[in-house]
């Protein structure tokens, strides 16, 4: 299946919800510690054409600091927001020339931004969050961010918006917390003390809007119902070390992908006694990107360390030729 | 670090591991530019497009109407008079103009919107990034087993305050995932044992007890909040922290005063400021930072103990302060000058002068502060800095000639020849300890960059060390030009050509700290030196400062005598490359046959990384000047960056064929054919350079790259050792 090297070191992947061969990636120079960043368009091509690369890049941006994260706009099929080290969100336009790019740098956060995550139900704002314990929202259309939510007393580590309610957002922190939020209301709606440890990343269950997974350094991924929040209904372990993402598929309610400081990724389906439903160790180096396809059922995408860019379909081994 | 790029040909700018890194934006142009036809019908189809997967989350919701969000802190809902609907209306009307059209109107407000590479260069260099990458991958890989991390000794590696600030929070924040089962001691072991290898100074080794009862905070608040599941934390600390992120009277953190100030500016000025706003972050996150944040954290202690009648209060407080003590945001910092890490206070000295200088409110606002915080630790730790100096100096001066003067004094007396000479010349030879003395005062005061002068100097005393140096300057005896210069400019301060010479004569050793140290006192003497202006202009785009750049190139043209009516009489308060950039297109259309003016222009499309255009200058200035061996130096360079390793080595040859003792293309040579992976090569060039000059520290960093690329480990120790001797005899060239 395809592979992909990036010249820096991998930091997060995702599927362009538009164009079924088409994905973003994430990537930053010395691990994000110092250096550059670049955010690079990849394009599955399987023109026979070209067969000795199945992966070509469409497009790349440099930045002057890595790049921790990107989302693809839900509304426009061109546009990609990036979460930059130096406390920037830069929007690029893979439509004009890189002379034109980033068309917007918003410099709010006072730290590094770890992530962004895009409304796929409003489809016109995306959130970011940062180092400077806060998330920021922002619309396209306004050169400053909409608010700024600022309860959480560490880093926060990512936010994502519920898959049916457009005003409703979750985010992990490493204050040990998740938080749920609601955008018209002043303050968090929910405070979910789900780890004994930082959080690194949360998602919703795309089925079911009151379930939420929380991933963690303890190396455990937790799934809450947030109706009732004691205990969680799944305990996922598996993992040797912290799990840097966690994210649900969008085809299967019970599915969930993960990957983690292990340089593994995992396949989880938190309703069945046994879990674990698959696990890859093709990196060689932490595993901190994994993706799912809306568009292709099983079709998955990871990136870590190493600095290379794996898609393969569930159930295929990510470096068979 | 940047400053290897232009002069010395930018291996540094090569991204590890990775061939396609030395000149992205040009070829990237290159491959967006050609296929541009494509891309434009590719999205003429989106808005009406059918093509995309019917999976319900892929529609284009571009008629989608907005309002605004309740509870924004905007209060009211966008109207259309709003500056941003322009953008909203041009999405709605994608239809009729085609999305092009529309992305293009959205481009039009270029005053709120300029692309981004007009502000900053995305330096695709920075530090030394292979000698970095590989240390910090072993500092990751230690995670992985869980073994202490055991630094190998590194090479100067020159990183400025800000990216030691970068490695020092980051690591500390990642660390903590990486060594999740490990303890918090040895969490902290790790990450000191990268950042004290690294020459960083680490704030986590300092608040030892301190963290502990972090520890227990930490605990504290957890329990609070597992008690307090609902969704009103209000009374909590964390709400206080939240409700007033700008607290006024509250010694609120500089980071928040800063952000406050962002906020007020309002997006349409932010972005006339950017300039400044930009070179002001890069600053904050630079080394003013430390200073600032240690005076917050003095202040906040003085403040917590002050009181002491609200517990919870006082408690949140500290806990903000040690968590961010524990990211690094808040410092212990105690830059002492370190001779061989010059770069730290040096940098943050000429920033602080930049700044200063640059009158920026926030700049003021620091001083403003400084001054009422009184006794101001900046002064403290400058004196504390000059001190050996002054001791030295005492030491010095009472050994060599207190004592001699008192028997000299007392045997002349007793001979009864006491009189003129002898009184003159210790007179004398007061003042000039005197002069020196304060000299040297003088020149740390300007906050420049600190020339550091050798230890022992056999041209101190030399009847005409000027002539002496442009002598050996000549004859390519670059170190001994240097000490002779050095004897100059000790003798005469003021002399700006012993400066200038001295400055380039260490650019060409490939010393750029202490050329760039040098050009700045040549400035400072004589402030329209063309020549100096243009070294420092260079210096500067090496650096990857483009403001300083910018100025500095200004400077030049607006003092030539030639083209000083080209550029506006009154200096603007922030240039733009643009309007630089075509000043130097009018300069070069009014003289053609003016080869600086095409050599600045060759510069100049450096800063913006039009490599083939800077190609073309410095080869139309070649035409004219063909014998100007730095010259083929900087098209080498250029080439190098570029891509063009092959054609580099050809230009530095021609410039080494005029010079053979050009250590800087020596070593550029070295980078050259490393980049081509040709490292058997490279390190014959690089032992070549350093055999000229073994103080080009930035060669010995490339000779141990390039020595652990090629598989020679076994010569990894005498490079360490710098056993030139043992290298010239394994490597000859």
């Amino acid at each position: 299946m395809p592979v992909f090297k990036v010249p820096f070191n991998g930091y997060s992947v995702k599927f362009s919800p538009f164009y079924e061969s088409q994905l973003a990636v994430a990537t930053a120079q010395n691990f994000g510690i110092l250096g550059n960043g670049r955010l690079h368009v990849l394009q599955l091509s399987p023109s026979p054409a070209n067969p000795g690369q199945p992966i070509s890049e469409i497009s790349s941006f440099d930045t002057a600091d890595g790049v921790y994260d990107c989302c693809w706009s839900e509304s426009h099929d061109s546009l990609i927001v990036a979460a930059v080290a130096d406390g920037s969100v830069k929007l690029y336009d893979l439509s004009l020339p890189p002379t034109a790019n980033p068309i917007r740098s918003l410099q709010e956060h006072t730290r590094e931004v770890h992530s962004v995550d895009y409304n796929v139900v409003r489809k016109d704002s995306f959130l970011s969050s940062s180092w400077d314990d806060t998330v920021k929202l922002w619309t396209v259309d306004r050169p400053s961010s909409v608010r700024t939510f600022k309860e959480h007393a560490y880093c926060v580590y990512s936010t994502a918006w519920n898959p049916r309610h457009a005003d409703v957002f979750a985010s992990a922190s490493g204050d040990c917390t998740a938080r749920i939020w609601d955008v018209r209301e002043p303050a968090s709606t929910m405070i979910l003390p789900a780890h004994e440890f930082e959080i690194l990343s949360c998602d919703w269950n795309k089925y079911d809007d009151c379930v939420i997974a929380t991933a963690s350094v303890d190396k455990s991924i937790k799934v809450w119902d947030v109706r009732s929040f004691r205990v969680p209904v799944a305990v996922l372990n598996g993992h040797g070390y912290a799990v840097r993402k966690v994210k649900f598929s969008p085809h299967r309610g019970s599915v969930i992908a993960s990957c983690s400081y292990d340089m593994t990724v995992c396949l989880w389906d938190y309703m069945v006694e046994d879990a674990l439903i698959g696990r890859y160790d093709h990196h060689t180096e932490f595993t901190v990107g994994v993706d799912m396809s809306v568009l292709v059922e099983g079709l998955l995408a990871s990136t870590g360390w190493d600095e290379l860019v794996y898609v393969w379909q569930h159930g295929m081994d990510p470096r068979a030729p | 670090m940047a400053m290897r790029e232009l002069v010395s040909g930018g291996a540094a700018c090569a991204t590890s591991g990775s061939s396609s890194s030395s000149n992205p934006l040009g070829s990237l142009a290159n491959a967006l530019l050609g296929s541009s036809s494509k891309t434009q019908e590719r999205l003429r189809e989106i808005p009406t497009s059918t093509a995309i997967p019917s999976d319900g989350s892929a529609s284009v919701g571009t008629g989608e109407p907005l309002s605004g969000l309740p509870g924004s802190e905007l209060d009211h809902p966008l109207q259309p008079n709003a500056q941003g609907s322009e953008f909203l209306r041009g999405f709605r009307s994608a239809d009729q103009h085609g999305l092009a059209d529309v992305w293009d109107d959205i481009q039009r407000p270029q005053v709120n919107f300029p692309p981004e590479h007009m502000l900053r260069q995305p330096d695709t260099n920075g530090p030394p990034q292979r000698v970095l990458s590989s240390f910090l991958h072993s500092f990751v890989n230690s995670s992985h087993g869980g073994i202490p991390f055991c630094p190998a000794t590194l090479p100067v590696l020159g990183l400025s305050a800000g990216d030691k600030q970068c490695i020092r929070d980051r690591s500390s924040i990642m660390a903590r995932h990486f060594f999740a089962d490990k303890s918090e001691d040895f969490i902290n072991a790790q990450v000191n044992a990268l950042l004290s290898s690294l020459e960083i100074d680490n704030d986590i080794r300092a608040p030892g007890p301190a963290f502990k009862r972090y520890k227990e905070l930490e605990k504290y608040w957890h329990e609070t909040h597992g008690m307090r599941p609902g969704p009103n934390p209000a009374d909590g600390w964390v709400a206080e922290f939240a409700q007033h992120p700008v607290g006024h009277g509250d010694p609120s953190t500089w980071v928040q005063s800063f952000e406050q100030e962002h906020g007020a500016n309002g997006w349409a000025s932010e972005f006339e400021h950017e300039h400044a706003q930009l070179a002001s972050m890069d600053h904050i996150r630079g080394a003013t930072m430390p200073h600032l944040a240690a005076m917050e954290q003095t202040r906040m202690l003085a403040n917590t103990l002050a009181q002491n009648n609200d517990p919870k209060f006082q408690n949140s407080k500290f806990f903000q302060f040690v968590s961010k003590m524990s990211r690094g945001e808040i410092t212990v910092e105690d830059n002492q000058i370190k001779p061989a890490t010059l770069s730290a206070p040096g940098d943050w000295a000429t920033e602080y002068q930049q700044q200063y200088s640059g009158g920026q409110t926030w700049a003021d606002q620091f001083v403003h502060e400084e001054l009422s915080k009184g006794p101001n630790g900046w002064v403290d730790e400058f004196a504390s800095e000059r001190g050996h100096v002054d001791d030295g100096w005492v030491n010095e001066f009472s050994k060599l000639h207190v004592n001699d003067w008192a028997e000299e004094f007392g045997r002349q007396v007793g001979e009864g020849t006491f009189g003129d000479s002898s009184a003159d010349n210790w007179a004398s030879a007061y003042d000039e300890y005197l002069n020196e003395q304060t000299a040297l005062k003088q020149q740390s005061e300007s906050s420049r960059g600190v020339y550091v002068f050798s230890d022992l100097n056999p041209y101190v005393g030399h009847p005409n060390p000027l002539k002496e140096g442009q002598e050996l300057f000549r004859k390519g005896l670059l170190s001994e030009a240097v000490l002779a210069l050095e004897a100059e400019v000790l003798k005469n301060p003021d002399n700006a050509e012993g400066w200038r010479l001295l400055g380039i004569a260490h650019a060409e050793n490939d010393d750029d700290q202490q050329a760039i140290a040098a050009m700045m006192r040549a400035q400072e003497v004589d402030p329209t030196n063309l020549e100096v202006l243009l070294a420092l202009g260079v210096s500067h785009t090496n650096e990857l400062e483009q403001a300083a750049a910018l100025k500095y190139l200004y400077s030049w043209l607006s003092h030539h005598p030639k083209y000083g009516t080209v550029v506006p009489p009154n200096q603007p308060d922030s240039l733009y490359y643009g309007d630089v950039a075509t000043y130097f297109s009018d300069a070069a259309r009014m003289s053609p046959d003016d080869a600086d003016v095409h050599i600045v222009l060759g510069v100049l499309y450096n800063l913006s990384r039009e490599y083939d255009k800077a190609i073309e200058s410095f080869q139309t200035a070649l035409k004219l000047k063909p014998r100007d061996y730095s010259l083929w130096n900087k098209l080498g360079a250029t080439q190098a960056n570029s891509v063009q390793s092959a054609d580099a080595i050809l230009a530095y040859q021609q410039a080494l064929d005029l010079k053979p003792n050009y250590v800087r293309a020596w070593a550029n040579m070295g980078i050259s054919y490393a980049n081509q992976g040709m490292y058997e090569e490279s390190i014959r060039y690089y032992v070549r350079a350093l055999a000229m000059n073994p103080k080009a520290d930035n060669a010995w960093q490339y000779l141990r790259i390039s020595l652990s690329c090629a598989s020679r480990n076994d010569m990894l120790e005498a490079c360490d050792s710098r056993n030139l001797d043992f290298l010239q005899k394994e490597f000859p060239l």
